[in-house]
Order: structure tokens, then C-alpha cells, then sequence
């Protein structure tokens, strides 16, 4: 734990030894976080690494088991949320905390209205919001617009002012507050977190966009396993491969593992273009052509093999989610087509999908995945009920006997097919989501960001058993925007920027660096490289070096 | 979520809606109040009579009592959000209602009360139930529909007891008042409906309360990160609804000089029209207190016209059910388009 | 997940006696019922009246049954009351007014709740209007056209029904009556469907996550469909024995039903370990409200004062419903998380 030496003036945040245990998860584990005033401070660390559990413990959200929190030098004897608040700490959250049809004043002031004998002070509260947004972000909104009628930058920014608008703010923290912009809007976030730098106003940095990081922050916390494992100070423009190795900090090639046929497929496959593959022809299970949906992608085009794991990659909003969605038949597409085994598919919805053997493993397992409230067992078997029906009625017996399996196979735990599904950890969920595939016996597997708050023991399971199918005979096709996970799992990765296909190639032609730089667009450059200033409005988030996973699940 | 990328008309991130989509677009955000404009042009060219004074401000009387409780409904929904399923609604408001309107004509006849002391019996009677749905939904969890309905039924039986189910007559003189005089042209329990509007319009829209209660039923997530008490202004809906519905009781007398049974049937289909159309009159087509005003203003004159154009009684319901319908579609529709 | 929490005292109790005290609490408060009233009201033992009471429930069962196939897939039909009246309305008038034979005049009512429901579908799958407003839609329409159908609301009477038709209420095979035969069969093939087969649990799936059902490759769209239809085919019957037993038609006669159906569900949610809707629950729930309405009516009551009295202990029976299904939802919660 590198707690560092006396920095220059207290801090204006202190925190140390925190601990904080969920059932059968040590979330945070003698972790401590310190930022001093008026600087901009990163806080990086994988999923899982405890960056929002600490988070959570700042905001009064979460109760620590343990450990102890200095504002201005002054330790907090109860941090509930509104001690928090009325220290100056204020958070800007990665959902849009904000109300549809409320105009931007209203949401500035929204549970601090300014209110005289005649009532709400509309006026007042107007000059007030658009003078934040004005000299402070330094931005021009008008405060009778409303939210839905906005940008999702000029939302971040109405949330960024309702965090400044009581008095004596000391410290905003912004938890991946680019997440869902686009590269030129994600330019205003940040210029407007360097203006509050130059009033004295500190932050605290929440991003996996390592770019990001290294560009406005002084100095960065790195967590890795409940614990920050090193401060990076001062952060320069190079600091962004020093920040990856401490993040990860472990032996990358264990979590992946030996794909048996692998090797042979590279004899193969070595130098293949998409043409060539397409001439082969018979072996391919999932073929996409020129597949495209007129808004959000492009003649993309796809071929995923009997035993082969293919990754389709890119950062967040390159379209990769949406082919993903169109493949299993979430989406229509408007031109190009989808052939199964050389047939066209046909498919409608992911009822169609899984007749013609393709099954989705979504990427919000918890909204689409599974039914939460029901047990293991039913959602185990939910694809397959009527296999396990006999006469027309389900047999507890056959449910049972296919649902145990399955438990052992993939080592769920508790190991209790009765349990409600909703208390599960993130891990064992994704699991079951992955043994209603198997015992849907399908031949095309589409994952989408199959391994997100997912902690490394469940990841690395999750590849074995993904890695497993594919040897059987299995075509894999898996949407994720961690390089390192393409890399390490996949035979071929294709990569999309802006809705297009621009790199197919098979994974061991890639290094780690040069996947990056042709995920953001900047190939051949400096993976670390900003290319936000060059992406139009419309295209994918970001640009920067994207690592990890982008949503960060961790313990909640 | 998928399917609106097939009816969009024009493809690509940069293209331009085309004028057919932009006007199909407000056809659907506006077609509530299309219909109601079409009908009323309709009424108008059928009925010489319809756009006479008197028959507006007749119609505006008939209004009073479905305005007053609409603005109760109001309250409810701005505080709960408008998803009818999961969000804010009473339906018990209605019930509360003719159940005040016994108490009152029972008083006020019967037992020789003034309007002051049946009113409060009333008053009391009606923030009972808006207590008891208050602690049905926020404490015991049930949904707001679920509650009220129950509420409702349990409401129109004490009603059906007090009353023992026959009409009372009222010819108390304050009530009269209210129901025959005039103040500056406009009868007086259109004064007491534009009172009670300016009253909760203050409420909802210019006091912190209602800039609470209308973040809570926006984004309750939102509202409560932003240390709004959200459990207490959801109660607080149900109880202010419940004082709405007193009021309306005074004017539901006023209008029938006295009580009648089975009143409390219509009063549901017209508060729930008057309010969920009003949401069409704003700009931010959302439920709120004018809307709700301007909403029983057109039911009013709806109802009024179909009767003076000599339609059919049975067919008017049928017609309120078929721009209920219409309206929520409309708003369904909305709500997938914007996704 | 619960942290804070105001618990009141019988909930309390409840949750120290542990879970099945609560889920079989309905069953203790039905037997004191019953014992209250064979105390009170001598003839309510009898077994005429017993089974006077079994054949009046007949009706609320069938509502009950098609709201539990609703409610289980996440819905609500405002509208099963109208179903109700159409089958009732369809079958008399087919017979009355159109002179068909009996047989064609039960298809035709439930041609009739086949109509409501394919409305309820079309509004809701199709158009996408929440459950509770396109059914709320489809009772205003509905009523508005049996009032223009009857004249204004009047009744339409058919004193010499066929036999055949009214023996579907009046006569017994094997010593049962054929109402409760013709009833029990549906019960059967209700269980059967929601609770046995793959069917309901699919059902369930999508009642509780709808995205989750459809992603796991369930027709979401096509079951709620006829799960309409189906509910609504269902009231048809339950019209179609009303129409039986008087002879006469009564417009808008269904609405009564609803909230004592949709009752017998909560009721009977509660009873289930999981707090879901089921149709032996559903079952349980019916017999309770039927035995509070016959011991009520043996009591002797006014006419007014049961009205009001049954609209109280309806509240307090959904408010308790929920409370102990509140709390069974908690208990496994509290021992799945034991066990994770």
C-alpha cells in the first residue's frame, strides 16, 4: 500500500484503510485514496479492482467495515450523504441522474431550489444555472431548454453545474463521465474539468480511457484486488503504459487458456483474407455479407467457422454491439445478409436464432440475461424447457438431472439449483447464462461482452469453458471492447471504427499495441495517441486507449 | 427497441428527417389535441348552439367537479410518474368524492349542519382514504393502482351505507349559492374551481414542494440522489389528492342539489380523460395542472356537444373509451419513437 | 438490499415464527372464518348451503383463473368483467333475438371474449399501450357498446332458454353439478398449463423480465397475445354460466367480479413461497372471498352494509396479502443469501 509522503498542504481528501466485505467478496481491502486540493486525480483499476466500491464509500452510499476519512484534514465521523455534501464533495454519476422533461435550471437546482415569498425564484435560479454553465464549464445553454432536448455532452455538463451549484464546492468526482459521449463532445467534459482545476476546485477521475487519464490528470491511484497498489505521480504523456502494467500486474497469458487447436489453425489460416475464407466456404457455421442497418454500421462483413472463436472489437460505440444485437435477430438489418451453414437464416428474434441454433449471451445479463427472481434451475433450462417435458409436462426429475449437470460442469456455487438467481455474484450469473446456452446444445455462440464485472477467477473459467466449445466444434463469435481479451481468447479478430469493419486478421498477427491503435482509429501511430479531435460528432465515443472492460460492475 | 430503426425513413447519422417524418412526428405527439380540435370544429358546424355564451359557461360548470378532482389526479400522477402500471394514479378519488357528497347533503339535509361543519366531516371522511392509500403504497408496497382500486371499492360501499344507496336532496342556500349565482359573469363554482386551480398550480409549479414532487416523479433515482425525501412526497400526493376530492364533493352537490348514487362511476372516466389529455396541452407533454384544467374543459364540451347534436347517451362513453385509447396509444407510440 | 425498513408488529411476529406460518396464514384466517360462521349462522354447515356456495363461486373462479394467467405474465385485464358480459350478452342474444340453437349460441359467446381479448391483444402487443390502459380502453368501449346494444342498459330476458343451455347449470353428471364439472375441468387444464408444463414457466419468465424471456429465444409476442385471448375466452365461459343459471342478461354485470377476481390472485400469490401468482392459490383465494360473501349473506346483513363490509375486509385482505408477501419474498432472500 503506497500511502504517499506529506504532500504539500493537507488534502482535501483523506482516505485510509478501508475495508469493506460483501458476502463471499472482499470488495475493498485496507484501501486508501488521497487527493490534494485542487489537483485532478485518476483513479484507474479493472473491473472488480474496487474503484466504484470506494466510490460508494466516499459518497455515503456503502458503510465501511473499517478505516477512517479525512475532508480538509477534519476525519468524518458519520459519512452519510449529507455530511458528504456539505463538505463541498460532490458527485457527477455515470448514469444521466437527471429528469426527461425538467428544463436545465430546474435540473441544476433539483433539490436545492432557491425559493422566495412568491415561490420558486425561477429567474433567479435561471441566471444563476446559466452563468455556471457559462463562466465556470464555459458553455452556453439556455436554462429553459430541456433535458431531453439536449445532447448527451450538454447532459454531463447540466449535471457537472448541478454539482457546483451549492456553495463552497471542494471536490467533483466524475465516474466515467465520457462513457457515453462522442470523441469531440468528450472534449467539453474535460475542458470543463480543467477549468474547475484553474478556480481551485479538485477532481477525482473515474475512467478506463487510459488516454483520458494521462491528458488531464496530475497524478492517478491505481487499484488493483480491493486495494490501490500505486500512486503515478506526476502523470505524463508516456505514463500510459506504466499505468496498464500496474493495473494488470499479474501474468496475462494464465488467464487464457491453451486453445488445443489453435496451433493448426494458424498453419491454416496464417494470411487469409476474408475472400479466400469465403471460397473455402464449408466449414463456415455463421457468415455475415455486407451486413448493414443504415444508421449505426456498414457493410460489415463476417465469418465465424465450426471451432473457431472470432472477437469482434472496438471501443464503445463502433457499432460492434449492434451487429452483435442484428446477428441474434434483436435488430433489423437493412441491407447485406446472415447465412447459417450456408443457408439464409431468416431470423427475426432470438427465438428464430436459437431454431436455427444460435444462441446470445447478452452483455446486461442482468436486464436480459436472466429472469433474476426465478431459481437457477429455471433459468438453466429456460431455452430448453421442452426437453425437459415429458407428455407436455415438465418433469421436476429432467429438470433436475439437466440442471445439476450443468451446476457441475461450470462449477456454479452455491451449487444449489433452488437458489433465487438474483444473489448470485456477477460471476456465477454469467455462468448460468452460459449453461442456459450449453444446454441449448447450439452450434453458434454469440457473446457480448461476456466477462464485464466479472471478477478474474469467474473470467478466467468463463474463457476455459468458451475456449471448451469451441474445441468441441463450436462457432464463437464474441463482441468485446477489452483488447486484451480478444487477444488472448480469440482465433481471428475482426475490428470496427465508426460502423465499419477495418482489420480482419487472425489474432496472432496482432500485438497488444497495434490492436489498440487500430481500435481508435490512429493505426500505426502511438497506441497512447488522442484521436478524439479527429472523430466526427456522430462516431464512436472515444478514442483513447480503451482498456479493460468499460462499465465497471465490480461488487454491487 | 428494434424496430424503430426499419420505420425510420431516412438512414444515416448526418441525413435530415424528411418532411414526412417530422410531420407524421407531430402528428403523433399531437394528435390528442388534432382529434379534439377536428371534434370540436365538428360540434361547432353541427350544433349552432354549441358556441353560444350559454352554453359555454354551462359547460364550464359542468366542468368544476371533474377539473377539481382531475387536479387531485394530477398531483398524484406528477408526484408518481405516468407509468400508470408502476407509477402514481388513485382511483379511489372518484369514490372519495360521492362519498363526501353524501356526507355533506346527509348533513346539510338530515341533521341540519351548516356547509362549514359537513364540509369538514367531508374533508376528514375523504383524508382518511388518502391516508389509508398514502400507507397502502408506501408502506405496505402495494402498486398505486392495486391500492386505490381497493380503496375505491371499499370507499363506494361506506358510500352505498351512509347513503343506504337512495338520493338525497340538498337545498341548503350556501349550496344553492353555489350553484345558481354569478360573480363577474362567471358562475361561482367555476370561481371555486379557477381558486383551487391557482392554488395547486402554485403548489406544483412555483413552490420547492412542487419542484420536488415533479423530480420524484421524473426520476426517482434522480430525486433521491438529489436528497429528496421521495417515500414522503408520494404519501403527500395521496392526502392533497384526498382534499381535491372534498372540494369536488361540495361542487358535485352544487351541481345535482344533492347527492345521487352511482356517481362516482362517470366521475372515474372523466377525471382519467380530462387528466392523461391534459398531458397533450403541454409543451413538455407531461401531466400537469393545467392541462388537467383545459383537458375536463374539453370533456365537458364534448360530452356537452355530443348531447346537443343529438347523439346517442350510450354512444358518448364509447367515444371517451375510443380517445382514451387514443391517447395512450398515442403516447406508447411516442415513448417507442423516442427510444 | 432491504436496510431500512419500518416492520410492523404482525409482520414482525410473523418473521420470527418463521416463513410458513405466513404463507399458510390465509388458511388459518379461513378456517377461523369458517368456524366464526358455523357458530353464528346455523345453516351455514348445511350441506345445501355448502354446496349452494361452491356452485356460486363458480364464475369468480373462472375470472380468477383467466386474471391469474394475466397477472402471472405481467399484466392486468380491466377488462375481464367486460369478456364476461360479452359471453353472457353474445349467447342470450344469439338465442333470443337470432333464434340460433344453443350449441352455436355458446360459440358465438365465446367468439365474443375471443373479441375483447383479440382488442386487448392488438392494444397492447401491437400498439404497445401498457395493459392496465388498453384494458381500462377496452371496458369503457365495451360498456358503451352494451348500452347502445340493449337500448340504454335494459335487460334482455329469456325465460325459455333451451334446455340443453340451462342444464349447463342445472343439471349434475354423476352427481356433480355440470357447473362445477364444466368449471373443474378448466381448473385442471389451467393447472396443468401454468403450473405443470413448460408454459407457465415461460410465462413467468416473462411476467418478470420480459427482456430476459425474449432474449432466451421465448415468442414473448405471440404468448402475450394469447394470453389475451385466452383470459378473455376464459370470462366468455364464466358469462356463459351466468346467462345459464338466469336466463337473463344484464349489461355491464361483470364489473363486480373484477376486483374480488383480482383479489383471489393477490390472495393466493401470497401463499405461494415465492410470492407468485399460482392457480391453486388462486383457487384457495376464491373459496375465501366466496365463504365471506355467503356467511355474510347467512349473517343476515343489509344489503348496503355487506357491500361495505366486503369492500373492508377485501383491503384488509390484499393489505395482508402483500404484507406476508412482502415478507416470504424476504425470508428466502434471507436464507439463499445464507447459503451463497
Amino acid at each position: 500500500m503506497t500511502v504517499d509522503e506529506a504532500p504539500p498542504g493537507t488534502p482535501v481528501l483523506e482516505m485510509a484503510g478501508i475495508s469493506k466485505t460483501f458476502p463471499g467478496v472482499k470488495a475493498l481491502d485496507d484501501a486508501g485514496l488521497t487527493v490534494r486540493p485542487g489537483e485532478v486525480h485518476g483513479l484507474v483499476g479493472e473491473n472488480g479492482a474496487g474503484k466504484s466500491t470506494i466510490i460508494k464509500v466516499l459518497a455515503g452510499i456503502y458503510a465501511p467495515d473499517s478505516g477512517t476519512m479525512r475532508v480538509d484534514g477534519e476525519e468524518l465521523a458519520h459519512v452519510t450523504p449529507a455530511a458528504v455534501r456539505s463538505r463541498g464533495i460532490r458527485f457527477v454519476h455515470q448514469e444521466l441522474q437527471l429528469v426527461p422533461t425538467f428544463s436545465v435550471t430546474e435540473s441544476v437546482f433539483m433539490g436545492a431550489e432557491l425559493v422566495g415569498p412568491l415561490g420558486v425564484r425561477r429567474r433567479e435560479m435561471r441566471t444563476r444555472a446559466e452563468r455556471i454553465l457559462e463562466e465556470v464549464l464555459g458553455t452556453a445553454i439556455d436554462g429553459r431548454r430541456l433535458i431531453r432536448d439536449l445532447g448527451p455532452a450538454e447532459r454531463k455538463l447540466v449535471q457537472i453545474a448541478r454539482a457546483l451549484v451549492q456553495e463552497g464546492p471542494r471536490l467533483v468526482v466524475f465516474d466515467e463521465p465520457t462513457a457515453p459521449l462522442a470523441a469531440a463532445e468528450g472534449e467539453r467534459v474535460l475542458s470543463a474539468i480543467r477549468r474547475l482545476r484553474d478556480q481551485g476546485i479538485a477532481s477525482l477521475y473515474v475512467s478506463h480511457y487510459l488516454g483520458e487519464i494521462t491528458e488531464i490528470c496530475d497524478r492517478a491511484t491505481v487499484f488493483r484486488n480491493g486495494t490501490d497498489v500505486s500512486v503515478v505521480d506526476p502523470i505524463v504523456e508516456s505514463s500510459g503504459r506504466e499505468l496498464i502494467r500496474r493495473m494488470i500486474g499479474r501474468d496475462v497469458d494464465q488467464l487464457f487458456p491453451e486453445r488445443k487447436n489453435r496451433a493448426d489453425r494458424r498453419d491454416e489460416g496464417d494470411g487469409e483474407n476474408g475472400q479466400d475464407r469465403d471460397a473455402r466456404g464449408d466449414g463456415i457455421a455463421l457468415s455475415a455479407r455486407g451486413l448493414g442497418d443504415g444508421a449505426t454500421f456498414a457493410d460489415v462483413s463476417i465469418d465465424v467457422a465450426r471451432g473457431e472463436i472470432v472477437g469482434l472489437t472496438g471501443l464503445l460505440g463502433s457499432g460492434t454491439a449492434e451487429v452483435v444485437d442484428t446477428v441474434v435477430g434483436l435488430r433489423r438489418h437493412r441491407t447485406g445478409s446472415i447465412r447459417i451453414a450456408g443457408r439464409d437464416s431468416g431470423i427475426a428474434s432470438p427465438a428464430d436464432a436459437l431454431e436455427a441454433g444460435l444462441v446470445l449471451i447478452p452483455r446486461d445479463r442482468r436486464h436480459d440475461g436472466l429472469v433474476l427472481e426465478q431459481s437457477v434451475e429455471t433459468n438453466l433450462n429456460l431455452s430448453t424447457l421442452g426437453r425437459a417435458s415429458r407428455l407436455g409436462l415438465l418433469s421436476s426429475k429432467l429438470l433436475a438431472s439437466r440442471s445439476d449437470g450443468l451446476i457441475q460442469k461450470l462449477d456454479i456455487r452455491p451449487a444449489d439449483r433452488t437458489a433465487t438467481t438474483r444473489l448470485l455474484s456477477g460471476g456465477n450469473q454469467q455462468k448460468v447464462v452460459l449453461g442456459r446456452a450449453l444446454a441449448a446444445d447450439a452450434g453458434i455462440l454469440v457473446l457480448d461482452d461476456p466477462t464485464v464485472g466479472v471478477d478474474i477467477g469467474a473470467k478466467q473459467e468463463i474463457y476455459r469453458l468458451v475456449a471448451g466449445l469451441a474445441d468441441e466444434g463450436a462457432a464463437v463469435l464474441i463482441a468485446s471492447n477489452d483488447p486484451l481479451e480478444v487477444l488472448g481468447l480469440c482465433d481471428r479478430i475482426v475490428v470496427m471504427v465508426r460502423g465499419r469493419v477495418v482489420l480482419d486478421v487472425p489474432a496472432s498477427d496482432l500485438t497488444q499495441e497495434e490492436l489498440i491503435s487500430h481500435m481508435t482509429g490512429s493505426a500505426a501511430g502511438d497506441p497512447t495517441a488522442d484521436a478524439r479531435t479527429a472523430a466526427p460528432a456522430s462516431a464512436p465515443a472515444s478514442a483513447d486507449t480503451a482498456i479493460a472492460d468499460r462499465a465497471d460492475g465490480s461488487a454491487s | 427497441m428494434s424496430t424503430d430503426t426499419t420505420t425510420r425513413p431516412s438512414a444515416g447519422p448526418f441525413a435530415t428527417e424528411s418532411t414526412g417524418a417530422r410531420v407524421l412526428r407531430f402528428a403523433i405527439r399531437r394528435g390528442p389535441l388534432i382529434l379534439f380540435a377536428a371534434v370540436c370544429v365538428y360540434l361547432a358546424l353541427a350544433s349552432p348552439f354549441f358556441l353560444t355564451q350559454a352554453n359555454i359557461l354551462s359547460s364550464l360548470e359542468q366542468t368544476a367537479p371533474i377539473a377539481v378532482v382531475a387536479f387531485g389526479l394530477a398531483i398524484v400522477v406528477i408526484g408518481g410518474g405516468d407509468d400508470v402500471v408502476s407509477g402514481g394514479i388513485d382511483l379511489s378519488l372518484p369514490a372519495s368524492a360521492a362519498l363526501a357528497t353524501v356526507i355533506l347533503s346527509d348533513q346539510l339535509t338530515n341533521r341540519g349542519a351548516g356547509l362549514p361543519q359537513a364540509f369538514l366531516l367531508a374533508l376528514l371522511a375523504a383524508l382518511v382514504v388518502g391516508l389509508v392509500n398514502a400507507v397502502l403504497v408506501t408502506v405496505v408496497g402495494l402498486s398505486a393502482i392495486l391500492a386505490t382500486l381497493a380503496t375505491y371499492v371499499a370507499v363506494v360501499g361506506v358510500t352505498r351505507v351512509v347513503s343506504e344507496n337512495r338520493r338525497i336532496d340538498v337545498t341548503d342556500p350556501a349550496i344553492l349559492y353555489i350553484r345558481d349565482e354569478e360573480l363577474l359573469g362567471l358562475p361561482v363554482a367555476v370561481w371555486i374551481m379557477l381558486l383551487v386551480f391557482a392554488v395547486v398550480a402554485f403548489l406544483v409549479h412555483r413552490t420547492r414542494y412542487g419542484m420536488n414532487l415533479q423530480a420524484t416523479g421524473g426520476n426517482l433515482d434522480a430525486a433521491r440522489s438529489a436528497g429528496i425525501r421521495t417515500t414522503r412526497i408520494v404519501a403527500s400526493t395521496f392526502v392533497l389528492a384526498s382534499v381535491a376530492a372534498a372540494v369536488a364533493g361540495v361542487l358535485l352537490v352544487a351541481r345535482g342539489s344533492g347527492s345521487s348514487p352511482g356517481i362516482d362511476e362517470r366521475l372515474l372516466v372523466d377525471m382519467m380523460l380530462a387528466t392523461f389529455i391534459g398531458a397533450a396541452f403541454s409543451p413538455r407533454n407531461v401531466v400537469n395542472v393545467l392541462g388537467a384544467m383545459l383537458g375536463a374543459t374539453f370533456v365537458a364540451l364534448l360530452s356537452n356537444g355530443l348531447v346537443l347534436t343529438r347523439v346517442n347517451n350510450s354512444w358518448i362513453d364509447g367515444w371517451k373509451g375510443v380517445l382514451i385509447l387514443i391517447v395512450v396509444a398515442a403516447a406508447a407510440l411516442q415513448h417507442r419513437e423516442r427510444k | 438490499m432491504t436496510t431500512t425498513d419500518t416492520r410492523p408488529g404482525l409482520v414482525g411476529a410473523l418473521r420470527s415464527s418463521g416463513s410458513w406460518i405466513a404463507r399458510y396464514a390465509f388458511l388459518a384466517a379461513f378456517a377461523a372464518l369458517f368456524v366464526f360462521f358455523s357458530v353464528q349462522a346455523t345453516s351455514f354447515l348445511s350441506g345445501s348451503n355448502l354446496l349452494n356456495a361452491l356452485q356460486g363461486s363458480m364464475i369468480l373462479l373462472l375470472i380468477a383463473l383467466a386474471l391469474t394467467l394475466v397477472i402471472s405474465s405481467g399484466g392486468i385485464d380491466l377488462s375481464a368483467g367486460t369478456a364476461l358480459d360479452f359471453g353472457a350478452w353474445f349467447a342470450i342474444a344469439a338465442m333470443a333475438t337470432y333464434g340460433l340453437p344453443w350449441p352455436l349460441a355458446v360459440l358465438c359467446a365465446l367468439a365474443g371474449g375471443a373479441l375483447v381479448g383479440s382488442v386487448n391483444a392488438f392494444l397492447i402487443v401491437t400498439l404497445g399501450v401498457t395493459p392496465f390502459l388498453a384494458t381500462l380502453g377496452t371496458f369503457f368501449i365495451g360498456r358503451s357498446l352494451q348500452q347502445i346494444g340493449t337500448g340504454g342498459g335494459a335487460n334482455i330476458n329469456y325465460r325459455d332458454a333451451p334446455e340443453g343451455f340451462r342444464a349447463l347449470t342445472s343439471g349434475s353428471t354423476l352427481f356433480i353439478p355440470n357447473e362445477v364439472l364444466l368449471v373443474g375441468i378448466v381448473l385442471v387444464v389451467f393447472y396443468l398449463y401454468l403450473q405443470r408444463s413448460k408454459h407457465g414457466v415461460r410465462i413467468e419468465a416473462m411476467g418478470l423480465q420480459d427482456s430476459a424471456a425474449r432474449t432466451a429465444g421465448l415468442r414473448t409476442r405471440r404468448y402475450r397475445a394469447g394470453i389475451y385471448i385466452a383470459a378473455g375466452v376464459t370470462c366468455a365461459v364464466a358469462g356463459i354460466l351466468l346467462s345459464s343459471g338466469l336466463r337473463i342478461y344484464t349489461p355491464m354485470a361483470g364489473f363486480s367480479y373484477l376486483l374480488d377476481g383480482i383479489a383471489a390472485v393477490f390472495i393466493g400469490a401470497s401463499m405461494h413461497p415465492r410470492a407468485r401468482p399460482n392457480v391453486l392459490g388462486t383457487l384457495a383465494g376464491v373459496l375465501f372471498l366466496s365463504m365471506l360473501n355467503n356467511g355474510l349473506d347467512l349473517l343476515g346483513l343489509d344489503f348496503n352494509a355487506k357491500a361495505a363490509l366486503r369492500g373492508l375486509v377485501l383491503l384488509v385482505a390484499l393489505t395482508l396479502a402483500f404484507l406476508i408477501a412482502k415478507q416470504a419474498r424476504r425470508t428466502t432472500a434471507v436464507r439463499a443469501a445464507a447459503i451463497g
